[in-house]
């Protein structure tokens, strides 16, 4: 293959030496000739290049005077001695290198775009170079610095460097590319000049390339394609320039746009028909956008035919400033306008990474055609006075959904306990009966406690909180208060005979905690509040020894009462012996001393609190 | 839909539309055939219905499958099928009391099992959502009011764990790999639970307002780092990045009312869409750098009532299927 290689080198030296004269006679800023990849099949990249524009520092070995042609050839080698040990420098460590070799700061931005050029590659059909290549057709882009970077991608680089105009056209299989820091119209004339007088036959013969376009969903393969390769890496869409060698997200020129904004011009797309298409236009056409609001587009780029056997058709000379007119219909609409056009090619480059389907996506509102538009409009054209007003609840299905729903089952399960009925339409084991039983009692636990809590929580004063912790909370605060009350008042009242209050009769543990059993009742008793007596007057002093039991009692006189607590010392087994009693200003005071019957006795607190309930009612 | 004389109407062929007898809440679009989807009514009663219709795009149509469609005891909180397209058996999930498959025959639907995690002696609290795991389809990861997440083995129909996920009812749960999901609740947090170590979870995200009840959740399936959330009577979707716990990466705060429903992308990584009372629904893009003013979505769709479901499947990437009323839509993306 060496033989081969040679022979290429040789052709690629030809070639840049013919691009030397080439450029540097229209005096543009570089060539460049892209070359099918031996690597990558139908990929295009870099063949040889030179570069013809504003240099910043020589370096050269000698003195000497050499002559244009040599220094500009030196340049070009100069250039790529850089970019080679500037791409090997990331994988290897960096050879040494003569010192009059170039180093990045030396290079003026025009020089430095050549040299990151030298990095690209193109797949079919991407980029400026790619589409070239595929349509075999003589692509002219004005404004390049300005071009939506799925037309050319190396716009942003183009902007840093001042290229305006960049020129493709097909040649020896590869593809042509010139470019210029000054604005020139598009002139056809121009490259067939340069094709005759520099790069030798005048009617190239551009072999063909195997048209992709051979079904109608091609252009949208191609999306899929790169996209596809674009897509792995996530963020690849923002960040074209950062890598070397990547492929660039750049969907087919072709790919469709974004309805909403097809506006005006659309129907003077429609109306200019212009019937002298050749066949290769109507393939386009099917699947080329209707354009899209080329209102800015001074900038358009323009194709015209490359037809091998004829020589080039000079294009519509108002084709390249103006834009919707006839011959443009059929020609790819490029448009840059600084971000809303973005917007909608990014938005179908987002739609392809989004279906990575074939999918015609959008062809117009004012195209009768049977392909599907979206069902969203874009948010820039939402009408930003529709308000739907606003509901009662917000989220209100989805808070039944989550709330609810729940409690509907809670509330089947209960009933279907209860009537025994098969609600369900799964038909369960028995065993579901005994869960539903226990569903049951499980849940009136639950509303007994629920019941408790309420009332508790209607005893103490808990500022409006009904959870259950604040009511414990508030509970156990309110105890806490009460009690401290309560030995305020028991120290204020030692003086009084009352003492009794204080006493507990049970002889089973020790003093303090009679004291507080004894204030815990007396609290119960307050909070009851059913009962409107002074808790000082009520006492119950019960005594045991051995078999005698004395039982002294205050409380306030009601009828009957006398006879209930004789019935309950009864119900106790208590023997009444002596029974003593006086009603002094309402207030009963009624002493018994009884015997025990039987052998076993009750204990003083529960003879307590048996006459405690008599009283209490 | 009555929009302003200003407002372009979708074409026809680009929403379709499917009006129940009654409101549609559950809906789930099908992976071993993409034409079907399952839609759940609402009704605050016993006797709801799963109906499965079939979606043609070339005639626009969706129309319920008679034979399709199967009673179910109260609405249904969630319907899934099963994630994978060559899955033996059709089935469909849906969780309500219970966890229940259902087999999708050709004719008709039968029901496979019933799985209850009651012991004799206590009952299964209700489930509020459940997610099949696509990694591991035999493990589907259900949600409950009563703080745990069951993750059951529903080949064999048995429980592989219960974890007490949180302190407070569970609303929702995504798996994201297959062992590791992740659930929101009414405590406000979002948390995730590896199965390998149950003992541990992480608190990813918890919600400003303390207490406030994160109500949906949507793990990205294209980028496991990212997922979504929503909270109770709040017009934000907040995206989460696990790797920055506490953190949302971003907060997207356009809708003009509460969100009500969520849904990545199933083959993009950066877009999700989601839906609310205001009844729109709102596509986003999210950008590597937000703008200083927020995220904007890059294009909406007003349904004209309040949007309560959202489904994007895998299986029909290029459609969207919302819910709003006793309306179902199919909407082209």
């Amino acid at each position: 293959m060496d033989t081969g290689n040679q022979s290429q080198k040789g052709v690629l030296e030809n070639l840049r030496k013919q691009l030397a004269l080439a450029v540097r006679s229209i005096q543009w800023s570089y060539a460049i000739f892209w070359s099918i990849s031996a690597k990558q099949p139908g990929a295009l990249e870099w063949g040889c290049g030179y570069y013809n524009g504003d240099i910043k520092t020589r370096k050269t070995v000698q003195a000497v005077d050499v002559n244009a042609d040599q220094m500009g050839l030196q340049r070009s080698d100069q250039l790529r001695e850089l970019y080679e040990s500037l791409s090997l420098g990331e994988t290897s460590p960096q050879p040494k290198r003569p010192t009059a070799a170039l180093s990045p700061e030396d290079l003026t931005d025009a020089e430095w775009y050549f040299l990151v050029c030298m990095s690209f590659v193109f797949n079919i059909g991407q980029g400026l170079p790619g589409q070239t290549l595929t349509r075999n057709e003589t692509v002219w882009l004005r404004n390049a610095h300005r071009a939506d970077t799925k037309v050319f991608s190396r716009s942003l680089l183009a902007k840093s460097a001042s290229i305006q105009t960049v020129v493709c056209f097909p040649h020896l299989g590869g593809v042509i590319e010139l470019g210029t820091t000054e604005l020139v119209s598009e002139d056809l004339n121009l490259i067939q000049h340069i094709k005759t007088s520099f790069l030798g036959s005048p009617s190239a013969v551009v072999p063909k390339i195997p048209d992709d376009g051979s079904n109608g969903t091609s252009d949208n393969n191609d999306i899929c394609e790169v996209l596809d390769h674009a897509n792995v890496p996530e963020d690849n869409l923002d960040q074209l320039l950062d890598c070397q060698e990547m492929d660039v997200c750049s969907p087919d020129n072709s790919s469709d746009d974004f309805p909403e904004n097809l506006l005006r011009d659309e129907s003077h797309l429609v109306d200019g028909v212009d019937g002298e298409a050749p066949p290769m236009q109507n393939r386009q056409f099917k699947n080329d956008s209707m354009s899209n609001n080329s209102m800015n587009s001074s900038d358009c780029v323009s194709q015209t035919y490359g037809n091998p056997e004829t020589s080039i058709r000079p294009s519509d000379g108002k084709a390249a400033d103006s834009h919707t007119h006839g011959l443009q219909k059929f020609n790819q609409q490029k448009n840059d306008s600084s971000g809303f056009q973005g917007n909608d090619i990014h938005y179908q480059v987002v739609l392809s990474s989004l279906l990575k389907s074939s999918h015609q996506l959008v062809l117009g509102p004012y195209c009768r055609n049977r392909n599907r538009e979206s069902s969203f409009l874009n948010w820039k054209d939402r009408l930003v006075s529709s308000r739907v007003p606003q509901t009662a609840t917000p989220q209100r299905l989805l808070k039944k959904v989550l709330f609810e729903v729940a409690r509907m089952h809670e509330n089947c399960r209960l009933e279907s306990g209860k009537q025994n009925s098969k609600k369900d339409d799964v038909s369960r084991p028995d065993a579901d009966e005994i869960d539903r039983n226990h569903v049951l009692s499980e849940r009136k636990r639950r509303e007994k406690l629920n019941e408790r809590f309420m009332i508790l929580g209607s005893l103490v004063p808990s500022g409006g909180k009904v959870d259950k912790v604040s009511i414990l909370d508030h509970t156990i605060e309110y105890l806490k208060e009460l009690e401290r009350k309560v030995e305020e008042l028991e120290s204020t009242r030692q003086s009084k005979p009352h003492d009794a209050v204080e006493r507990t009769s049970d002889n089973y543990g020790p003093n303090k905690n009679k004291r507080k059993a004894c204030e815990t009742d007396k609290m119960a008793a307050e909070s009851k509040r059913a009962r409107l007596r002074d808790s000082s007057t009520d006492s119950i002093t019960v005594s045991i020894a051995d078999k005698d039991v004395l039982i002294e009692m205050r409380c306030s006189w009601r009828e009957c009462v006398l006879l209930e607590v004789m019935e309950a010392v009864t119900k106790l087994h208590l023997d009444s012996q002596t029974v003593q009693s006086s009603n002094i200003d309402g207030i009963l005071s009624v002493s018994i001393k009884a015997k025990c019957k039987g052998l076993k006795g009750a204990s003083a607190g529960l003879i307590r609190q048996a006459l405690q309930k008599v009283i209490r009612k | 839909m009555d929009n302003s004389t200003q407002e372009s109407h979708p074409r026809p062929e680009n929403v379709v539309t499917f009006d129940s007898p009654y409101q549609i809440y559950a809906m789930a679009i099908s992976a071993a055939n993409r034409r079907r989807i399952a839609v759940g009514s609402f009704i605050e009663e016993l006797n709801n219905r799963v109906d499965i219709l079939s979606f043609s795009e070339d005639s626009s149509s969706l129309n319920s499958i008679p034979s399709l469609s199967f009673d179910h005891p109260y609405p249904p909180t969630k319907l899934l099928f099963h994630p994978s397209p060559s899955a033996p058996r059709n089935l469909l999930a849906s969780s309500g009391d219970f966890l229940r498959l259902w087999e999708i025959k050709d004719a008709s639907i039968d029901p496979v099992s019933t799985l209850n995690n009651s012991k004799s002696s206590e009952y299964s609290a209700p489930l509020t959502s459940f997610d099949w795991n696509e990694a591991e389809p035999r493990r589907i990861g259900t949600s409950s009011i009563d703080t745990t997440c069951t993750i059951w083995d529903i080949e064999k129909g048995v429980v592989e764990t219960q974890l007490i996920a949180h302190d407070k009812e569970v609303y929702d749960i995504a798996w994201g790999e297959a062992g590791v999901f992740a659930s929101v609740s009414a405590d406000g947090s979002v948390r995730i639970f590896d199965l390998r170590d149950k003992e541990h979870s992480t608190i990813i995200y918890e919600s400003p307002t303390p207490d406030t009840p994160l109500l949906r959740l949507a793990w990205n399936k294209q980028d496991l780092r990212y997922m979504a959330t929503t909270l109770m009577d709040s017009n934000k979707i907040v995206i989460l990045d696990i790797r920055s716990p506490t953190m949302p990466v971003a907060e997207l705060e356009r809708h003009n009312a509460s969100v009500n429903a969520i849904a990545w992308a199933p083959q993009s990584c950066r877009h999700i869409c989601s839906a609310g009372d205001d009844g729109q629904a709102l596509l986003w893009e999210l950008p590597t750098v937000a703008g200083p003013n927020g995220i904007d979505p890059m294009s909406m769709y007003s349904a004209g009532a309040e949007v309560n479901q959202l489904q994007w499947s895998a299986a029909q990437p290029d459609w969207i299927a919302i819910a709003f009323g006793n309306k179902m839509q199919m909407l082209k993306v």
